[in-house]
Formats: C-alpha cells, structure tokens, sequence
C-alpha cells in the first residue's frame, strides 16, 4: 500500500486485475485510474458507452476485463444502454454503477440486470477499491 | 366600438391597481389602452406604461378629453375625480369608478394571485424534472472535490498537490455559481422588481440551466447575438421564458442538433429567437400550443403549461411570440419586445435601486 507512485504499478507484483472506468469526465476516470493503480489493478477508460464498447471489443482478449465501472448520465451511449449491452455480449464481468443519480427505481432495475453495485457519488476511494475487489472475487469465485 | 374593434381604456391612477389594469390589459386581446394618469410622476404604473410605450401623463384631464376613448377607469380613490371627469370627458366615454371600479380591481387581484401560483407551479414542476439533473451536476463535482482531496492524502510530490488544489478550488467556484443559478429561477417572483436585465447574459445563464434537464453534448449551441439594449424586466421570469423555450427545442431534437439563439433589434422592436433543427410542429398543433394544458409530451413529461406561461410572462412585458415551424425541418421562436422609451424630460428618472443587477 502506497509503496509506489501513481500511475505506475510494481511490476514485481502480479497484477489483481484489469478494470474499465467509462464516465465522460475525465477527472473522475483520472481519480480512478490513480486510486486503481494503487490498489494493484490495470486501468482502461473510456469516455462514453460507445467509446468503452470500443475498447472492450479492440482488446486482445476481451476477457481479461475483470470489471467495469460505468457512469449513467453520458452523451451518445448512455450508461443503461452500454450496461445491457455488457451484459449481454460479456455476461461474466462484473459491472459497478457509479452514478451522480440517487435513483432508487433506476438501482433495483439495474441490480435485477445483474449489476453487482450500485454507488452513489461522491464515492470515497476506498470504497470504490472495496467495490472493485468484491466484483473480481466474486467473479473469481464463478469462473474458477 | 370603432371599425377596429377595440375597446380603448384610459387608466387614472398609476398606483398598484393601473400597475395591475396595465398587466391584465395588455395580455388581453381586443384591449388598446389609450394611456394612464397620475398627478404623481413616480408612480409606478406610469413607469411601467412608458415600459411598454403606453402614453404616460400627470394630466387626468388631457386623457379623459381624448376622443378615442371608450372607457374610462378610475381608480384613483380621489373623491374629486368623478366631478373632473363629467366635465372633460367626450360624450360617448363611459365611466368605470367607484364600487364598480373596485370591483374589477379585486377581481384583478384575485387573478393576479392565481397566474403568480400557476407561474410559480410551472417553475416547481420543472424544478422537479430537474432534480436527477441537479443531483448529477452536483454530485459529479462532489465526487471529483472528494477523490482529489482523498489523492492528496496519499501524496507527497508538492507540485501534484497543489495541481489538485487548483482542481478542487476550480470545482467550489463552478459548485457556487450553479447553486446561484438555481436560486435565480427557483425564487418567487419578486412582484414587480424590476431590473435592468442584459437578454445575452440571461440567455447563456438558461442555457447552463438547460443542463440540469438534458443533456447537451450533442447540441451545438450557437449564440447569435446582435447588439440589443437591456430591458427593465424581473430576470426570474425572462429566465423562465427562455429556460423553456431551449429546453422545448433541446428535447424536440432528442438532444442531438442545432440551437442557435439570436437577439437583435428590427423595425423597432428587440427580437429575441430560439430555433431547432427538430422534426418541426404539425401545422395543427402549432395553433394549440400557447394553450394551457396543451402538450404532445407523453404523460408526466410535461404540464402543457410552459409555452403558455411563456407567451403571458412576454405578454406582460408588452411582447409578443410568434412560433415559425417547418415539419422536418425545425422550429423557431421569435420574441418580440418593445424598445424601451428614449429618456424624456417628463419621464421619471430611473432610481438606483433599479439599475443593473443582471
């Protein structure tokens, strides 16, 4: 823990995993990436539902996503759209909400999707990493 | 009545009931005021008349010998008036004053009150579809304060810090400034404060409302304004007016294509414009629209009160709104305003306190 500086991940150390942060803001991408970085994990971005599909689908394997935390409220694809979209072509990544919504209705709609969190900004760090660990564990646990 | 078929009303008295006759007259048709009168050359209602280019007098007896009149209201409560009237008035002019001028004057009131509940409902409804809006724009920077200053924490390189700081000094202003937006619109009117107002400034300030409702990524938003003059209005309410009217457009577009906002000054009036390149509105609904209740939005989307409100808050302002519509092609509002009054000897000089706080 804070052992190395931000951006660059101990390469002795086996990364924890690969996550995508779709949100149209880039400081908050920004904030994760670093937050992320030092938790040990590898981060991608992209900046709206189209974007992330993008890079989800141009990886060398999409798979190697672990998890992906994604915004609701953004231009083009929105995040309901790119959820279901998730979803459906990568049913075993786990996906996080983090939204400026406090929607209760829009929450219990996406958790019966499967999402497997639903965090209201403004998240602390910390909670975000928590969130993060539990998806991949669980899917750990599934895929194993 | 004349071959014109209007009804022409001289005012006496420019207190609070000319200032209301003025309001409820010029949103109705058919109704020309001739002009008002009062000895006393502040009152308000000859402040608003010269506003609006009504003829504005501190001679009863002028107006009430005027020929053109048909009626003549009284609500001076100047016991000597009626006397002053008989004596000067044309033959045909009829006289509307005590009990009965009262009367008219309380039923004013009385719709006074219910367009300021209905006005101000129509801002809480939209206030209300704006709420996921208002949490999303605050709790994003909220977010971004939050994770910077959690960053910081954990940093010790001095010039990363003070990169952050500048980050969360940045979101605190752009925080401020949007509750101070929302404050503006969501304040009951001010009854008749008025303000020199610059329409530019307004239109960009709804336009970074606008945001709290939809999202405008995918708009391109052009900002067309020619030189127009400031106009004495209650900013809330022309927020009000242009808010719906971009939010209308944004929305008829989906969210995807052109606003371009205008102002301009032509053949005497300030013109203030709003146009889309939406679907346009069908030749048939496009007479319905400024009624209210009317909406083509699916149901709990809209009240059907927005464009009426619109066209009386314009109306109030002595305006009119004319919608142009191509089906296909888009949609354009066109706000007319009077040009205020050149400055006169005789007008009243303008106080301090209405001197430009927008």
């Amino acid at each position: 823990m804070g052992m190395w500086p931000f951006g660059h991940h101990d390469p002795s150390k086996k990364s924890m995993g690969r996550v995508l942060i779709v949100d149209d803001e880039e400081n908050i991408r920004k904030i994760a990436r670093l937050t992320l970085t030092k938790a040990g994990y590898e981060v991608i971005e992209g900046k709206d539902g189209g974007d992330a599909i993008e890079a989800l689908n141009s990886g060398e394997n999409p798979l190697l996503v672990d998890a992906i935390i994604c915004d609701i409220r953004m231009p083009k694809i929105n995040g309901v759209e790119a959820i279901s979209y998730f979803r459906s072509q990568y049913p075993s990544v786990p996906i996080i909400v983090q939204t400026g919504f406090p929607d209760l209705n829009l929450a219990t709609s996406l958790m019966k999707q499967g999402v497997s969190d639903y965090l209201v900004k403004p998240v602390e760090n910390e909670k975000l990493i928590a969130a993060v660990n539990k998806a991949v564990e669980e899917r750990a646990m599934f895929t194993s | 009545m004349g071959a014109e078929q209007f009804i022409h009303i001289a005012i006496l008295g420019a207190g609070r009931g000319g200032t209301a006759l003025i309001e409820l007259f010029t949103r109705c048709n058919g109704i020309a005021i001739t002009g008002i009168a009062d000895t006393n050359p502040d009152a308000p209602g000859l402040r608003l008349a010269s506003n609006l280019n009504i003829p504005a007098t501190t001679d009863p007896v002028s107006l009430v010998a005027d020929k053109a009149v048909d009626l003549i209201v009284d609500v001076t409560g100047n016991p000597s008036m009626p006397a002053l009237i008989e004596r000067h008035k044309s033959a045909r002019a009829e006289i509307l004053s005590g009990t009965a001028a009262k009367l008219v004057w309380s039923l004013i009131q009385d719709e006074r009150d219910l367009y300021g509940h209905l006005a101000h409902a129509e801002k809480l409804s939209t206030l209300g579809t704006f709420a996921a809006g208002i949490a999303h724009e605050f709790n994003n920077p909220l977010h971004m304060m939050l994770g910077f200053a959690q960053l910081i924490q954990d940093t010790q390189d001095p010039a990363t810090v003070q990169e952050y700081i500048q980050e969360i000094v940045k979101l605190i202003k752009h925080l401020s400034n949007m509750s101070t937006s929302v404050n503006l619109y969501a304040r009951t009117s001010t009854q008749g404060e008025l303000v020199l107002v610059q329409i530019p400034k307004l239109l960009d300030e709804a336009i970074r409302m606008a945001k709290f409702s939809t999202i405008l990524d995918e708009v391109t938003v052009v900002p067309d304004y020619g030189p127009v003059p400031d106009i004495q209005a209650e900013p809330g309410e022309l927020l009000q007016v242009f808010l719906n009217l971009i939010v209308n457009a944004v929305q008829a577009m989906n969210a995807r294509g052109q606003l371009t906002l205008r102002t301009g000054v032509e053949q005497g009036s300030i013109t203030v414009s709003v146009e889309d390149t939406g679907p346009g509105i069908a030749p048939q609904d496009l007479a319905k629209i400024f009624a209210p209740f009317f909406t083509t939005k699916k149901e709990g989307k809209g009240t059907g009160l927005g464009l009426y409100i619109v066209d009386t808050i314009v109306r109030k302002y002595g305006g009119r709104i004319e919608p142009r519509s191509e089906v296909g092609k888009g949609t354009a509002f066109r706000i007319h305003f009077p040009l205020p009054a050149p400055p006169q000897d005789t007008a009243p000089a303008p106080r301090a306190a209405s001197q430009a706080t927008f």
